[in-house]
């Protein structure tokens, strides 16, 4: 059985027979099949090199710089992330991975908002919310693997008579077309007047017919749960108090942060004692002349007037595959997929640790070129 | 996937009842449904509509490939999410281990198996609809993506 890295539901039961690889996703089965596609090999300045030479060329970058990001890492392992945590104490440099779930990662690891594990949502769960997040497409397996669909120990009757789905979000997605029998779909453009309103309904209030409706399955079952995504958090504007109270009567909270081991991430930078950095805003203030970006790619993934800054930096770039970043960096450093061919530990989005079965062997991954780094400071 | 009235337009629409059906619409109906064959309309096959069978032999790809229920499954939509894996009621009764419990189909022969990224017809023998002959649509209808549809729908 092979752990599935493509997203964070890091699923465990992955066959891998030759050219076939059974039950994961399309996301997952890619990781796999795309292996060898676009591999990226050692280059300075865009010419081939080996790679300790590119190693010592990024530690004569670090040295010279004025100040450092390091970004990405959410497809690292926990082994590697606390390296590059290291490494960001030694430079002191800023960490940012791109994901807005800082706020409710901390909340959860300070216990003040009660969460729990997938394994428990599948075996108890009733009213199951998907607030601001299509994970149909970002998580594929998560609705059949742990949530709504599976039967469960208590839910032996499956989703037709002992699920309840609630989808929230802003337009009707493939997550929320799934809303059907003993289901609700509800459209909204303000998730903090819809938090409110599930609040005051709680307690006795007056509400509209749907939230109405959920409330009364809500208080049907002892164990509900709400999944947010990254709608839920920009709807609220990060400040969390009303939802806090609504989590504390539905029950129990869970991140849908499809970043691969981005609660890895969140757990060890608290636990360094260090806080999250936002990359964009270092870009656009101009605080930074140097950044690793660490199996991202951020030139694609941020939006262009940001983006373009980017270019004027100089930049390290540490990842198995070529990418749109990697093409203008100044230092490019191949590493290996994380849990194909190199292992570790990473967590997955209930902060489950999960032990990675790689398939193959690599002799460079992110743990040793970061370590080759750290060492050359 | 084709409906009717696609095949009908290209059909030559005279009513000419020489594939033994009363209308062009009813036998673009029948051929969907796999009761009838393209050769049995003669007229199609004359140099004239040669364009126009090319077309429709192009849409019958996709019938072809419907299994003996009428599932159909259009792998460029799926995205190997496994609902439709888990809610079958079949594997549900024979692994409720495996699929029943949201792992992958532990069964050797399934009716369906997530490979490569895309769900897979792997031994339509076990379906509802063919052994028992009800009307299930629980994998369909639990596609967001519409990558399943059953032939008598359409
Ligand atoms: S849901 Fe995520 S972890 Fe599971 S197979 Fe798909 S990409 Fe991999
Ligand atoms: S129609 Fe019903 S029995 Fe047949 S594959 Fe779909 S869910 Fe299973
Ligand atoms: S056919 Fe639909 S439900 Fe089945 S795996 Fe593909 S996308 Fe999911």
């Amino acid at each position: 059985m092979w752990v599935c890295t493509g997203c964070s539901c890091l699923c465990d039961d992955v066959e891998i027979e030759g050219n076939n690889v059974k039950h994961a996703c399309r996301i997952g089965a890619g990781i796999i099949l795309n292996r060898s596609v676009a591999r990226a090999e050692p280059l300075i300045e865009g010419r081939k090199t080996d790679m300790d030479s590119a190693i010592e060329k990024a530690v004569e970058i670090l040295k010279d710089s004025k100040g450092v990001a390091i970004y990405g890492l959410n497809n690292s392992t926990l082994e590697a992330q606390r390296i590059a945590i290291k490494l960001a104490k030694k430079l002191s440099a800023y960490v940012d991975n791109g994901s807005k779930f800082e706020k409710l990662a901390e909340m959860i690891l300070n216990k003040e908002i009660p969460s729990t594990t997938l394994e428990n949502v599948k075996d108890y769960a009733y009213v199951i919310f998907y607030w601001g997040c299509d994970v149909h497409n970002s998580m594929p397996r998560h609705m059949s693997r742990y949530t709504y669909y599976p039967r469960g120990k208590k839910r032996q009757r499956g989703y037709e008579e002992d699920r309840f789905l609630v989808v929230v979000d802003v337009r009707r997605s493939h997550t929320a077309m799934l809303a059907k029998k003993n289901a609700v779909f509800i459209k909204t453009d303000d998730d903090r007047k819809l938090v409110r309103e599930f609040v005051t309904a709680l307690e006795g209030g007056i509400a509209s017919g749907d939230v109405l409706r959920v409330v009364k399955e809500l208080k049907k079952s002892d164990f509900n749960v709400i999944f947010g995504g990254e709608g839920l958090i920009k709807g609220l504007g990060n400040e969390f108090e009303e939802f806090v109270k609504l989590v504390n009567s539905v029950g129990y909270f869970i991140p849908a942060d499809y970043r691969t081991n981005s609660m890895g991430f969140f757990k060890s930078i608290f636990e360094a004692g260090i806080s999250k950095a936002n990359f964009e805003d270092l870009l656009i203030d101009e605080t930074i002349d140097t950044a690793i970006i660490v199996g991202d790619d951020p030139l694609n993934s941020m939006p262009f007037e940001i983006a373009k800054r980017l270019v004027k930096l100089k930049l390290i770039v540490i990842d198995p595959k070529v990418s749109f970043t990697s093409k203008i960096a100044d230092v490019v450093i191949p590493s290996a997929i994380s849990g194909v061919e190199c292992g570790g530990k990473m967590l997955r989005s209930d902060f489950v640790e999960v032990e990675l079965k790689p398939v193959f062997k690599s002799e460079w991954d992110d743990v040793e070129i970061l370590k080759s780094i750290l060492e050359g400071l | 996937m084709p409906s009717p009235m696609d095949i009908y337009k290209l059909l030559p629409k005279t009513n000419c009842k020489l594939c033994g059906e009363q209308t062009c619409m009813s036998f673009a109906f029948k051929l969907i449904r796999k009761e009838k064959k393209l050769e049995d309309c003669k007229p199609l096959f004359s140099p004239e509509f040669e364009e126009q069978r090319k077309k429709i032999e192009e849409m019958l790809k996709v019938v072809e490939k419907a299994t003996e229920t009428g599932l159909v499954v259009n792998e460029d939509l799926c995205i190997g999410c496994g609902n439709c894996v888990v809610v079958c009621p079949v594997h549900v009764y024979e692994d409720p281990e495996g699929a029943g419990s949201g792992f992958g189909v532990r069964l050797d022969n399934p009716i369906l198996r997530v490979e490569n990224g895309v769900v897979r017809v792997v031994d339509v023998g076990l379906c509802r609809r063919y052994k028992e002959k009800t009307i299930c649509v629980a994998c369909r209808e639990n596609c967001p993506t519409s990558a399943i549809a059953f032939l008598e729908e359409l």
